[in-house]
This record gives C-alpha cells, structure tokens and sequence, in this order.
C-alpha cells in the first residue's frame, strides 16, 4: 500500500530545494552592492535529483549517508561566473528577482503536491 | 527550516547595511554647503560569518572622499582668502540623490526577499496545521 512514498521525498527534497535556493537569492541581493562579491546558485533541481526507485540502493543527500557519496558541493551552490560590474560584483538584482520567483513557485508545486499526496493517503486510510 | 531563517537573517542584515547607506549619504546632502566638509564614502563588506554557509553583509570603515574642495568665489565670507575664495565641500548633489535612488532599490529587494522567505515558512507551517 505504501509503496509509492516516494512521491513525499521527492516533494521534501524540492521543498528543501527551493529553500536553499530562497536562501542562496536572499544573499545575492544582500551583497548586490558588495564589491568583488561573486553570486551564488543552485544547480536545477531535475540535474542533481535523482529520484528513489525500488531497485536501486538508497538515496544519498550527504556524505556520512549509507552509500553516500553525493558531493555537498552541489547542494552548497556553485559561483555565478558571467558579467562582470566595474567593482568586480556579478549580481544583476533583476535576475535575482526572478529566480526568487521561480523559487517561491517550485516552493508552492512541492508543497501542494505533499499536501494533496497527503490527503489521498489519508482518504485511503480512512474507509478501513 | 534554517535555510529560512538564514535568508531572513541576511536580508535584514542587507536592509540595515543599506539603511546606514542611507543616512551617510542624508548626511553629506545636508552638508553640501557646508565649507570645508568631505563628502563620506560607505563600503561594504562581507562581514565575518560563524563558518555558515549564508554570510551576511555588513558596512566596512567609512572614509572621506579626498578629491579637491570646490572652490567659491565669495569675497565677504569670512572664511575667504585673498584671493576672495573659500573651499567649500566636495559633495555632488546629483551623484548623491542618484546614489540614494539605488539604496532605495536595494532595501525594497531586501526586503521583498525578507517577505517572501517568511511567506514560504508559514506555508510550510501550514501543512503542520491542517
């Protein structure tokens, strides 16, 4: 009966996604002033994810995980490298804005797909 | 859950940095005739984080511009020479209302990030409830 669980790990690891990568912006805008300060991203959610399947062996988010090699540096953020300001800084605060965007929307998708993956389960539980 | 209040902690550490920005440069507007006064110049820096991966930022020493008074030629001011000139400040106006244009700009999205990472918490929060 419950052997489609992963549909919640799935939408916590986006939520959790998403809240690194709301942290990572707020930062951006914080420095957008800072001189020499180089931005931060995340790396897209589809890239590093890779979802549970039976047969495969467990999922690794850390190093110390069982199986675990997954690079922290890929849930760290990677360096925004691209066009320069005269100070050295390479943020764009439009940019920022709209990745905050895109962010606060995957935010809500892994939220309502928890909340409704949830509500089936506990339809389901509910008429034994 | 920390990653939130990681980002509320920088934004509010970004819209204060931008706020002193702010008030230095009220201060040199309101200086801008005043003689001999050099105008202030606000730096940021990234200020020293406890090894967390979010550092936030914050305003490094404040120097004083050290280009050239402008000259004023006012032969019955008491401060003038015998040329019948005194220094006045180096402040450009323009330069400092356009300058706070910008600080303007970077506090609003600061604290349009500071709203929206409390908007995904208690959306989060919100699953706890029902």
């Amino acid at each position: 009966m419950f052997e489609n669980l992963v549909v919640f790990q799935t939408a916590s690891a986006m939520a959790g996604h998403a809240a690194q990568s709301q942290a990572l912006i707020s930062q951006n805008v914080a420095k957008a002033d800072t001189p020499g300060y180089v931005g931060k991203q995340m790396l897209p959610f589809g890239d590093i994810y890779t979802a549970p399947d039976g047969a495969s062996a467990q999922r690794a988010t850390r190093e110390r995980h069982l199986n675990g090699s997954a690079s922290s540096t890929l849930m760290a953020g990677v360096d925004m490298r691209g066009a320069d300001n005269p100070n050295g800084n390479t943020i764009s605060l439009e940019t920022e804005l709209l990745k905050a965007a895109q962010a606060k929307s995957h935010h809500d998708r892994a939220l309502a797909i928890y909340k409704s993956s949830l509500d089936v389960l506990r339809a389901a539980s509910r008429t034994r | 859950m920390s990653d939130f209040s990681s980002a509320r902690s920088v934004s509010a550490s970004g819209m204060q940095a931008q706020a002193q920005r702010l008030r230095h440069l009220s201060e040199n507007i309101s200086n801008a005739d005043t003689p001999g006064y050099r105008r202030k110049l606000v730096s940021f820096e990234t200020a020293l984080g406890q090894g967390d991966r979010i550092s936030e930022v914050g305003v490094g020493r404040v120097r004083l511009d050290q280009t050239e008074l402008s000259k004023v030629y006012d032969p019955s001011h008491p401060l003038a020479d015998e040329a019948g000139q005194y220094s006045g400040s180096n402040v450009n106006l323009l330069i400092e209302l356009s300058d706070a244009r910008e600080a303007q700009r970077s506090y609003e999205a600061n604290l349009k990030m500071f709203d929206q990472a409390r908007n995904m918490s208690s959306s989060l929060m919100q699953l706890l409830r029902n």
